[in-house]
Protein backbone atom coordinates (compact mmCIF):
# COMPACT_ATOMS: atom_id res chain seq x y z
CA UNK A 1 0.00 0.00 0.00
CA UNK A 2 0.86 3.25 -1.09
CA UNK A 3 2.06 5.35 1.73
CA UNK A 4 0.65 8.71 1.95
CA UNK A 5 2.73 11.30 3.59
CA UNK A 6 0.78 14.47 3.42
CA UNK A 7 2.12 16.26 6.20
CA UNK A 8 5.26 16.79 3.97
CA UNK A 9 2.73 19.62 2.24
CA UNK A 10 1.79 20.85 6.06
CA UNK A 11 4.72 20.72 7.55
CA UNK A 12 6.07 23.73 5.93
CA UNK A 13 4.69 27.12 6.02
CA UNK A 14 5.64 28.06 2.84
CA UNK A 15 4.16 25.56 0.96
CA UNK A 16 0.61 25.95 2.89
CA UNK A 17 1.48 29.76 2.10
CA UNK A 18 1.89 28.96 -1.79
CA UNK A 19 -1.16 27.10 -1.92
CA UNK A 20 -3.32 29.74 -0.33
CA UNK A 21 -1.86 32.69 -2.58
CA UNK A 22 -2.00 30.07 -5.19
CA UNK A 23 -6.38 29.69 -4.62
CA UNK A 24 -5.94 33.45 -4.39
CA UNK A 25 -4.75 34.27 -7.74
CA UNK A 26 -6.66 31.45 -9.65
CA UNK A 27 -9.59 32.37 -7.73
CA UNK A 28 -10.07 35.95 -8.66
CA UNK A 29 -7.89 35.51 -12.51
CA UNK A 30 -11.29 33.48 -13.20
CA UNK A 31 -13.82 35.70 -11.49
CA UNK A 32 -13.01 38.95 -13.14
CA UNK A 33 -11.63 37.16 -16.57
CA UNK A 34 -15.39 35.15 -16.07
CA UNK A 35 -17.30 38.81 -15.76
CA UNK A 36 -15.42 40.09 -18.57
CA UNK A 37 -16.00 37.10 -20.76
CA UNK A 38 -19.19 37.50 -19.78
CA UNK A 39 -19.48 40.94 -21.10
CA UNK A 40 -17.41 39.89 -24.07
CA UNK A 41 -19.68 36.66 -25.03
CA UNK A 42 -22.83 39.39 -25.01
CA UNK A 43 -21.59 41.29 -27.33
CA UNK A 44 -19.99 38.34 -29.44
CA UNK A 45 -24.01 36.50 -29.42
CA UNK A 46 -25.24 39.97 -30.16
CA UNK A 47 -23.18 40.70 -33.19
CA UNK A 48 -23.74 37.44 -34.62
CA UNK A 49 -27.58 37.21 -34.24
CA UNK A 50 -28.56 40.71 -34.49
CA UNK A 51 -26.02 42.98 -36.27
CA UNK A 52 -27.14 44.52 -39.59
CA UNK A 53 -23.96 44.65 -40.67
CA UNK A 54 -22.99 41.25 -42.58
CA UNK A 55 -19.12 42.08 -42.03
CA UNK A 56 -19.35 42.52 -38.03
CA UNK A 57 -21.35 39.40 -38.03
CA UNK A 58 -18.73 37.64 -40.27
CA UNK A 59 -15.90 38.90 -37.89
CA UNK A 60 -17.38 37.96 -34.48
CA UNK A 61 -18.36 34.29 -35.53
CA UNK A 62 -14.73 33.92 -37.30
CA UNK A 63 -13.72 35.42 -33.84
CA UNK A 64 -15.76 32.18 -31.84
CA UNK A 65 -14.78 29.68 -34.28
CA UNK A 66 -10.71 30.26 -34.13
CA UNK A 67 -11.17 30.45 -30.17
CA UNK A 68 -13.21 27.22 -30.00
CA UNK A 69 -11.15 25.21 -32.27
CA UNK A 70 -7.43 25.76 -31.03
CA UNK A 71 -6.01 25.49 -27.58
CA UNK A 72 -5.83 27.52 -24.73
CA UNK A 73 -2.16 27.38 -23.93
CA UNK A 74 -1.79 28.58 -27.79
CA UNK A 75 -3.70 31.75 -26.86
CA UNK A 76 -2.46 32.60 -24.14
CA UNK A 77 0.76 32.55 -25.20
CA UNK A 78 -0.09 34.56 -28.17
CA UNK A 79 -1.85 37.23 -26.00
CA UNK A 80 1.68 36.95 -23.64
CA UNK A 81 4.23 36.94 -26.21
CA UNK A 82 2.74 37.36 -30.45
CA UNK A 83 0.49 40.14 -29.37
CA UNK A 84 2.92 42.54 -27.41
CA UNK A 85 5.34 42.09 -30.51
CA UNK A 86 2.53 42.78 -33.36
CA UNK A 87 1.43 45.94 -31.06
CA UNK A 88 4.69 47.16 -29.90
CA UNK A 89 3.58 47.00 -26.14
CA UNK A 90 4.45 45.66 -23.19
CA UNK A 91 2.08 43.61 -20.31
CA UNK A 92 2.51 41.84 -17.69
CA UNK A 93 2.31 37.97 -17.45
CA UNK A 94 -0.88 39.04 -15.17
CA UNK A 95 -2.38 40.99 -17.78
CA UNK A 96 -2.06 38.71 -20.37
CA UNK A 97 -3.31 35.77 -18.15
CA UNK A 98 -6.16 37.71 -17.37
CA UNK A 99 -6.68 38.83 -21.17
CA UNK A 100 -6.34 34.91 -22.36
CA UNK A 101 -8.70 34.00 -19.95
CA UNK A 102 -11.16 36.63 -21.04
CA UNK A 103 -10.98 36.09 -24.40
CA UNK A 104 -11.20 32.15 -23.85
CA UNK A 105 -14.45 32.25 -22.05
CA UNK A 106 -16.20 34.88 -24.25
CA UNK A 107 -16.15 32.81 -27.15
CA UNK A 108 -17.85 29.63 -25.14
CA UNK A 109 -20.09 31.68 -23.45
CA UNK A 110 -20.77 33.18 -26.59
CA UNK A 111 -22.21 30.18 -27.89
CA UNK A 112 -24.49 29.36 -25.31
CA UNK A 113 -26.47 32.66 -25.20
CA UNK A 114 -26.47 32.84 -28.57
CA UNK A 115 -28.48 29.71 -28.12
CA UNK A 116 -30.65 31.50 -25.56
CA UNK A 117 -31.32 34.43 -27.85
CA UNK A 118 -32.65 32.01 -30.65
CA UNK A 119 -35.12 30.77 -28.52
CA UNK A 120 -37.10 33.48 -28.15
CA UNK A 121 -40.78 32.68 -28.62
CA UNK A 122 -41.93 34.64 -31.98
CA UNK A 123 -44.76 35.64 -29.90
CA UNK A 124 -42.35 38.24 -27.69
CA UNK A 125 -40.78 39.87 -30.22
CA UNK A 126 -44.16 40.11 -31.92
CA UNK A 127 -45.51 41.77 -28.95
CA UNK A 128 -43.04 44.04 -28.26
CA UNK A 129 -42.78 45.33 -32.21
CA UNK A 130 -46.74 45.86 -32.33
CA UNK A 131 -46.28 48.01 -28.67
CA UNK A 132 -43.96 50.11 -30.98
CA UNK A 133 -40.12 48.57 -29.65
CA UNK A 134 -37.38 49.97 -32.09
CA UNK A 135 -35.22 46.59 -32.19
CA UNK A 136 -32.13 47.89 -29.82
CA UNK A 137 -35.10 47.73 -27.21
CA UNK A 138 -36.41 44.59 -28.20
CA UNK A 139 -33.20 43.43 -27.92
CA UNK A 140 -32.02 45.05 -24.60
CA UNK A 141 -34.98 44.38 -22.54
CA UNK A 142 -36.81 41.97 -23.61
CA UNK A 143 -34.76 39.28 -25.53
CA UNK A 144 -31.67 39.34 -23.60
CA UNK A 145 -32.81 38.96 -19.85
CA UNK A 146 -35.00 36.12 -20.96
CA UNK A 147 -32.43 34.09 -22.92
CA UNK A 148 -29.72 35.00 -19.82
CA UNK A 149 -32.37 33.62 -17.67
CA UNK A 150 -32.69 30.35 -19.54
CA UNK A 151 -28.81 29.88 -20.32
CA UNK A 152 -28.13 30.59 -16.77
CA UNK A 153 -27.36 27.11 -15.99
CA UNK A 154 -25.75 26.03 -19.06
CA UNK A 155 -23.21 29.47 -18.24
CA UNK A 156 -22.39 28.25 -14.67
CA UNK A 157 -21.36 24.96 -15.95
CA UNK A 158 -19.05 26.10 -18.64
CA UNK A 159 -17.67 28.74 -16.01
CA UNK A 160 -16.78 26.09 -13.90
CA UNK A 161 -15.63 23.82 -16.37
CA UNK A 162 -13.43 26.52 -17.99
CA UNK A 163 -12.09 27.43 -14.46
CA UNK A 164 -10.22 23.97 -14.42
CA UNK A 165 -8.63 24.30 -17.71
CA UNK A 166 -7.15 27.69 -16.48
CA UNK A 167 -4.04 25.92 -14.94
CA UNK A 168 -2.43 26.32 -17.59
CA UNK A 169 -1.77 30.16 -16.94
CA UNK A 170 0.54 28.78 -14.52
CA UNK A 171 3.00 28.04 -18.20
CA UNK A 172 3.41 31.54 -18.29
CA UNK A 173 4.81 31.93 -14.48
CA UNK A 174 1.47 32.88 -12.85
CA UNK A 175 1.01 31.69 -9.38
CA UNK A 176 -1.66 29.84 -9.55
CA UNK A 177 -2.79 26.79 -7.80
CA UNK A 178 -1.34 24.65 -10.33
CA UNK A 179 1.95 26.36 -10.08
CA UNK A 180 2.20 26.11 -6.36
CA UNK A 181 1.36 22.49 -6.73
CA UNK A 182 4.36 22.47 -8.70
CA UNK A 183 6.46 24.42 -6.76
CA UNK A 184 5.62 22.23 -3.85
CA UNK A 185 6.33 18.93 -5.72
CA UNK A 186 9.78 19.72 -7.04
CA UNK A 187 10.82 20.35 -3.53
CA UNK A 188 9.24 17.69 -1.75
CA UNK A 189 9.01 14.97 -4.08
CA UNK A 190 5.59 13.82 -2.90
CA UNK A 191 3.87 14.76 -5.93
CA UNK A 192 0.83 11.99 -5.45
CA UNK A 193 -0.14 13.90 -2.13
CA UNK A 194 0.79 17.20 -4.03
CA UNK A 195 -2.01 16.32 -6.79
CA UNK A 196 -4.34 15.09 -4.79
CA UNK A 197 -4.57 18.39 -2.56
CA UNK A 198 -4.52 20.21 -5.71
CA UNK A 199 -7.71 17.93 -7.29
CA UNK A 200 -9.25 18.98 -3.52
CA UNK A 201 -9.10 22.73 -3.88
CA UNK A 202 -9.97 22.60 -7.35
CA UNK A 203 -13.19 20.77 -6.34
CA UNK A 204 -13.76 22.67 -3.27
CA UNK A 205 -13.41 25.66 -5.41
CA UNK A 206 -15.90 24.61 -8.34
CA UNK A 207 -18.47 24.02 -5.44
CA UNK A 208 -17.89 27.36 -4.27
CA UNK A 209 -18.39 29.25 -7.61
CA UNK A 210 -21.83 27.12 -8.39
CA UNK A 211 -22.81 27.79 -4.95
CA UNK A 212 -22.67 31.50 -5.31
CA UNK A 213 -23.92 31.98 -8.60
CA UNK A 214 -26.85 29.47 -7.96
CA UNK A 215 -27.30 31.74 -5.15
CA UNK A 216 -27.25 34.73 -7.54
CA UNK A 217 -29.91 33.44 -9.76
CA UNK A 218 -32.77 34.23 -7.25
CA UNK A 219 -31.29 38.10 -7.03
CA UNK A 220 -30.86 38.09 -10.94
CA UNK A 221 -33.74 36.32 -12.42
CA UNK A 222 -36.62 37.22 -9.84
CA UNK A 223 -39.54 36.55 -12.17
CA UNK A 224 -37.97 32.80 -12.26
CA UNK A 225 -38.40 32.26 -8.07
CA UNK A 226 -42.50 33.43 -7.92
CA UNK A 227 -43.07 30.98 -10.63
CA UNK B 1 -49.81 64.15 -47.07
CA UNK B 2 -53.21 62.74 -47.51
CA UNK B 3 -55.79 64.53 -46.21
CA UNK B 4 -57.13 63.53 -43.20
CA UNK B 5 -60.22 61.36 -42.78
CA UNK B 6 -62.89 59.70 -41.20
CA UNK B 7 -61.23 56.39 -41.98
CA UNK B 8 -59.43 54.25 -39.45
CA UNK B 9 -58.00 51.60 -42.16
CA UNK B 10 -58.72 51.66 -46.13
CA UNK B 11 -57.72 48.14 -47.26
CA UNK B 12 -57.75 48.92 -51.32
CA UNK B 13 -56.76 45.87 -54.02
CA UNK B 14 -54.35 44.10 -51.40
CA UNK B 15 -52.44 40.45 -52.28
CA UNK B 16 -50.32 39.09 -50.46
CA UNK B 17 -48.11 35.84 -50.86
CA UNK B 18 -46.10 33.52 -48.67
CA UNK B 19 -43.57 32.40 -51.55
CA UNK B 20 -45.84 31.41 -54.35
CA UNK B 21 -48.65 30.91 -52.38
CA UNK B 22 -51.29 33.35 -52.26
CA UNK B 23 -52.98 33.85 -48.68
CA UNK B 24 -54.74 36.98 -49.00
CA UNK B 25 -56.73 38.02 -52.50
CA UNK B 26 -57.81 41.32 -53.38
CA UNK B 27 -59.07 42.83 -50.09
CA UNK B 28 -60.98 45.64 -50.40
CA UNK B 29 -62.22 46.58 -46.42
CA UNK B 30 -62.78 50.07 -45.36
CA UNK B 31 -62.81 50.75 -41.77
CA UNK B 32 -64.30 54.28 -40.17
CA UNK B 33 -63.10 55.65 -36.69
CA UNK B 34 -64.91 54.18 -34.00
CA UNK B 35 -66.12 50.97 -36.11
CA UNK B 36 -66.46 47.76 -34.64
CA UNK B 37 -65.26 44.69 -36.81
CA UNK B 38 -65.55 41.26 -36.15
CA UNK B 39 -63.28 39.08 -38.81
CA UNK B 40 -64.35 35.25 -38.79
CA UNK B 41 -63.84 32.56 -41.16
CA UNK B 42 -62.21 28.75 -40.97
CA UNK B 43 -58.64 28.00 -39.32
CA UNK B 44 -56.02 28.73 -42.40
CA UNK B 45 -57.97 31.43 -44.44
CA UNK B 46 -55.74 34.32 -43.76
CA UNK B 47 -57.56 36.44 -40.94
CA UNK B 48 -54.44 36.51 -38.40
CA UNK B 49 -52.16 37.56 -42.03
CA UNK B 50 -54.91 40.09 -42.25
CA UNK B 51 -54.86 41.85 -39.41
CA UNK B 52 -51.03 41.91 -38.98
CA UNK B 53 -50.39 43.70 -42.09
CA UNK B 54 -52.43 46.20 -40.30
CA UNK B 55 -49.62 47.21 -38.40
CA UNK B 56 -46.79 45.76 -39.98
CA UNK B 57 -46.19 42.63 -38.69
CA UNK B 58 -46.56 40.84 -42.18
CA UNK B 59 -45.45 42.62 -45.13
CA UNK B 60 -47.86 42.54 -48.40
CA UNK B 61 -46.54 42.71 -52.11
CA UNK B 62 -49.83 43.95 -53.99
CA UNK B 63 -52.20 46.77 -53.45
CA UNK B 64 -52.77 49.96 -50.63
CA UNK B 65 -53.23 49.71 -46.69
CA UNK B 66 -53.81 53.09 -45.27
CA UNK B 67 -54.02 53.27 -41.33
CA UNK B 68 -54.74 56.60 -39.94
CA UNK B 69 -54.51 58.47 -43.30
CA UNK B 70 -50.66 56.52 -43.15
CA UNK B 71 -49.46 54.42 -46.39
CA UNK B 72 -48.52 51.19 -44.15
CA UNK B 73 -46.38 49.40 -46.46
CA UNK B 74 -43.14 47.12 -47.16
CA UNK B 75 -40.11 48.98 -46.22
CA UNK B 76 -41.47 51.83 -44.35
CA UNK B 77 -38.76 54.02 -42.72
CA UNK B 78 -40.81 53.94 -39.40
CA UNK B 79 -43.24 51.51 -39.01
CA UNK B 80 -43.10 52.28 -34.78
CA UNK B 81 -45.33 55.41 -35.72
CA UNK B 82 -48.23 53.28 -36.57
CA UNK B 83 -47.74 50.58 -34.38
CA UNK B 84 -48.38 53.22 -31.41
CA UNK B 85 -51.29 54.08 -33.04
CA UNK B 86 -52.61 50.33 -33.24
CA UNK B 87 -52.63 48.21 -30.04
CA UNK B 88 -52.62 44.17 -30.80
CA UNK B 89 -53.97 41.28 -29.01
CA UNK B 90 -52.98 37.77 -29.37
CA UNK B 91 -54.36 34.43 -28.75
CA UNK B 92 -51.03 33.54 -26.54
CA UNK B 93 -51.40 36.95 -24.84
CA UNK B 94 -47.30 37.45 -25.24
CA UNK B 95 -47.03 39.22 -21.86
CA UNK B 96 -43.40 39.67 -21.00
CA UNK B 97 -42.80 36.70 -18.47
CA UNK B 98 -39.72 38.56 -16.79
CA UNK B 99 -41.72 41.83 -15.68
CA UNK B 100 -44.20 42.19 -13.15
CA UNK B 101 -47.52 43.17 -14.79
CA UNK B 102 -46.92 46.40 -13.84
CA UNK B 103 -43.67 46.81 -15.80
CA UNK B 104 -45.33 44.75 -18.54
CA UNK B 105 -47.61 48.33 -18.66
CA UNK B 106 -45.00 50.47 -17.61
CA UNK B 107 -41.87 49.43 -20.00
CA UNK B 108 -43.69 50.43 -23.18
CA UNK B 109 -44.70 53.47 -22.30
CA UNK B 110 -41.25 54.41 -21.06
CA UNK B 111 -39.42 53.21 -24.07
CA UNK B 112 -41.85 53.52 -26.99
CA UNK B 113 -43.61 57.06 -25.98
CA UNK B 114 -40.65 58.52 -24.01
CA UNK B 115 -42.81 58.67 -20.45
CA UNK B 116 -41.35 59.39 -17.22
CA UNK B 117 -42.03 56.41 -14.72
CA UNK B 118 -44.55 58.48 -12.11
CA UNK B 119 -46.29 59.17 -15.71
CA UNK B 120 -46.28 55.56 -17.18
CA UNK B 121 -47.40 54.37 -13.65
CA UNK B 122 -50.34 56.69 -13.35
CA UNK B 123 -51.52 55.21 -16.30
CA UNK B 124 -50.66 51.87 -16.15
CA UNK B 125 -52.63 51.70 -12.82
CA UNK B 126 -55.48 53.14 -14.55
CA UNK B 127 -55.61 50.78 -17.02
CA UNK B 128 -55.00 48.05 -14.57
CA UNK B 129 -58.33 49.47 -13.04
CA UNK B 130 -59.87 49.23 -16.09
CA UNK B 131 -59.26 45.64 -16.75
CA UNK B 132 -60.25 45.22 -13.22
CA UNK B 133 -56.47 44.17 -12.09
CA UNK B 134 -55.05 46.49 -10.11
CA UNK B 135 -54.52 44.30 -7.04
CA UNK B 136 -52.52 41.90 -9.62
CA UNK B 137 -49.47 44.72 -10.22
CA UNK B 138 -46.73 43.22 -8.21
CA UNK B 139 -47.15 39.88 -9.56
CA UNK B 140 -45.73 37.90 -12.67
CA UNK B 141 -47.34 36.83 -15.76
CA UNK B 142 -46.80 33.48 -14.94
CA UNK B 143 -48.60 34.03 -11.71
CA UNK B 144 -51.92 34.83 -13.41
CA UNK B 145 -54.49 32.58 -14.71
CA UNK B 146 -55.00 32.74 -18.75
CA UNK B 147 -57.71 35.51 -18.35
CA UNK B 148 -55.85 37.72 -16.37
CA UNK B 149 -53.01 37.81 -18.57
CA UNK B 150 -55.05 38.34 -21.29
CA UNK B 151 -56.77 41.44 -19.65
CA UNK B 152 -53.46 42.59 -18.77
CA UNK B 153 -52.70 42.29 -22.27
CA UNK B 154 -55.50 44.44 -23.12
CA UNK B 155 -54.44 46.98 -20.13
CA UNK B 156 -50.81 47.30 -21.38
CA UNK B 157 -51.27 47.88 -25.13
CA UNK B 158 -54.23 49.92 -23.90
CA UNK B 159 -51.33 52.39 -22.15
CA UNK B 160 -49.93 53.39 -25.59
CA UNK B 161 -53.44 54.93 -26.22
CA UNK B 162 -54.13 53.50 -29.45
CA UNK B 163 -56.94 54.89 -31.85
CA UNK B 164 -57.17 51.82 -32.97
CA UNK B 165 -56.98 47.61 -31.73
CA UNK B 166 -56.58 44.76 -33.04
CA UNK B 167 -57.21 41.33 -31.77
CA UNK B 168 -56.40 38.12 -32.54
CA UNK B 169 -58.71 35.35 -31.45
CA UNK B 170 -58.04 36.73 -27.93
CA UNK B 171 -60.27 34.17 -26.27
CA UNK B 172 -59.09 31.26 -28.54
CA UNK B 173 -56.42 30.03 -25.86
CA UNK B 174 -58.07 30.45 -22.60
CA UNK B 175 -60.31 27.80 -20.59
CA UNK B 176 -64.32 28.22 -20.88
CA UNK B 177 -65.05 29.87 -17.52
CA UNK B 178 -62.49 32.86 -18.10
CA UNK B 179 -63.44 33.35 -21.79
CA UNK B 180 -66.74 36.06 -19.99
CA UNK B 181 -63.87 37.71 -18.36
CA UNK B 182 -62.31 39.11 -21.61
CA UNK B 183 -65.27 39.15 -23.51
CA UNK B 184 -66.63 41.34 -20.62
CA UNK B 185 -63.39 43.53 -20.93
CA UNK B 186 -63.81 43.72 -24.90
CA UNK B 187 -67.37 44.78 -24.38
CA UNK B 188 -66.25 47.63 -22.38
CA UNK B 189 -63.89 49.03 -25.01
CA UNK B 190 -66.34 48.65 -27.79
CA UNK B 191 -68.99 50.91 -25.62
CA UNK B 192 -66.08 53.55 -24.93
CA UNK B 193 -66.01 54.29 -28.79
CA UNK B 194 -62.39 52.68 -30.09
CA UNK B 195 -61.66 51.44 -33.77
CA UNK B 196 -61.66 47.52 -32.94
CA UNK B 197 -61.02 44.94 -35.56
CA UNK B 198 -61.46 41.78 -33.61
CA UNK B 199 -60.93 38.17 -35.25
CA UNK B 200 -62.86 35.77 -33.09
CA UNK B 201 -65.63 32.66 -32.88
CA UNK B 202 -67.34 34.58 -30.05
CA UNK B 203 -70.57 35.46 -31.98
CA UNK B 204 -72.37 36.57 -28.89
CA UNK B 205 -69.95 39.10 -28.83
CA UNK B 206 -70.21 39.80 -32.36
CA UNK B 207 -73.82 39.92 -31.92
CA UNK B 208 -73.82 42.50 -29.16
CA UNK B 209 -70.52 44.60 -30.24
CA UNK B 210 -70.00 44.35 -33.64
CA UNK B 211 -71.50 46.38 -36.60
CA UNK B 212 -70.26 44.54 -39.47
CA UNK B 213 -68.80 40.97 -39.52
CA UNK B 214 -66.61 39.91 -42.18
CA UNK B 215 -66.29 36.21 -43.29
CA UNK B 216 -63.01 35.23 -45.03
CA UNK B 217 -62.59 31.90 -46.67
CA UNK B 218 -59.73 31.15 -48.62
CA UNK B 219 -58.11 34.14 -48.51
CA UNK B 220 -61.03 36.55 -49.77
CA UNK B 221 -63.25 38.41 -47.70
CA UNK B 222 -66.42 36.65 -48.88
CA UNK B 223 -69.40 38.37 -46.85
CA UNK B 224 -69.28 41.99 -45.39
CA UNK B 225 -72.84 42.49 -43.48
CA UNK B 226 -74.04 43.86 -40.14
CA UNK B 227 -74.69 40.69 -37.31
CA UNK B 228 -78.34 40.40 -37.69
CA UNK B 229 -77.50 39.78 -41.69
CA UNK B 230 -74.86 37.32 -41.62
CA UNK B 231 -76.25 35.19 -38.45
CA UNK B 232 -80.59 35.22 -40.39
CA UNK B 233 -79.28 35.58 -43.44
CA UNK B 234 -75.44 34.53 -44.63
CA UNK B 235 -75.23 35.28 -48.20
CA UNK B 236 -72.78 32.08 -49.13
CA UNK B 237 -72.84 28.68 -48.97
CA UNK B 238 -69.39 28.33 -47.07
CA UNK B 239 -71.14 30.94 -44.44
CA UNK B 240 -73.47 29.03 -43.73
CA UNK B 241 -71.61 26.04 -43.37
CA UNK B 242 -69.40 27.83 -40.83
CA UNK B 243 -71.99 28.96 -38.80
CA UNK B 244 -73.56 25.23 -38.67
CA UNK B 245 -70.34 24.47 -37.11
CA UNK B 246 -69.43 27.13 -34.47
CA UNK B 247 -73.08 27.71 -33.19
N1 LIG C 1 -45.05 32.60 -42.19
C1 LIG C 1 -45.80 31.85 -43.03
N2 LIG C 1 -45.23 31.22 -44.08
C2 LIG C 1 -45.97 30.48 -44.93
N3 LIG C 1 -47.29 30.30 -44.83
C3 LIG C 1 -47.92 30.90 -43.80
C4 LIG C 1 -47.21 31.70 -42.84
N4 LIG C 1 -48.10 32.16 -41.93
C5 LIG C 1 -49.28 31.67 -42.29
N5 LIG C 1 -49.20 30.91 -43.41
C6 LIG C 1 -50.31 30.24 -44.11
O1 LIG C 1 -51.23 31.22 -44.50
C7 LIG C 1 -52.54 30.78 -44.35
C8 LIG C 1 -53.33 31.75 -43.50
O2 LIG C 1 -52.84 31.73 -42.18
P1 LIG C 1 -53.51 32.61 -41.05
O3 LIG C 1 -53.58 34.01 -41.48
O4 LIG C 1 -52.77 32.31 -39.80
O5 LIG C 1 -54.96 31.99 -40.98
P2 LIG C 1 -56.08 32.16 -39.87
O6 LIG C 1 -55.63 33.20 -38.91
O7 LIG C 1 -57.29 32.55 -40.62
O8 LIG C 1 -56.24 30.82 -39.24
C9 LIG C 1 -52.45 29.38 -43.76
O9 LIG C 1 -52.63 28.46 -44.81
C10 LIG C 1 -51.08 29.31 -43.20
O10 LIG C 1 -50.59 28.00 -43.28
MG1 LIG D 1 -55.20 32.97 -36.83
Amino acid sequence: MFDFRFYEIWRSEEFVQVLFEGAFNSFWLTTVGGIFGFILGTGLALLQDKSVFVGLRLLARSYVEIIRNTPFVVQMFFVAFGLPILLDMQWSFFASALLAIMLNFSAYFSEIIRSGIDSTPKGQIEAAYSLGFKKYDLVKDIILPQALEKVYPSLVSQFVFLFLTTGLISEIGIEDITWAGRFISDRNFRDFEVYLVLSAIYMSMSWMFILILNGCRRKLFPWRAEK
Amino acid sequence: MNEATNNSIVIENMNKWYDDFQVLKDINLTIKQGERIVICGPSGSGKSTLIRCLNHLEIYQEGKITVNDVHVFNGMKNPEAIRVEVGMVFQSFNLFPHLTVLDNCILPQLRVLGLDKVKARETAMTFLERVKIPDQADKYPAQLSGGQQQRVAIARALCMKPQIMLFDEPTSALDPEMVNEVLDTMLELAESGMTMVCVTHEMGFAAKAADRVIFMDAGQIIEDSTPTEFFENPKHERAKEFLGQIL
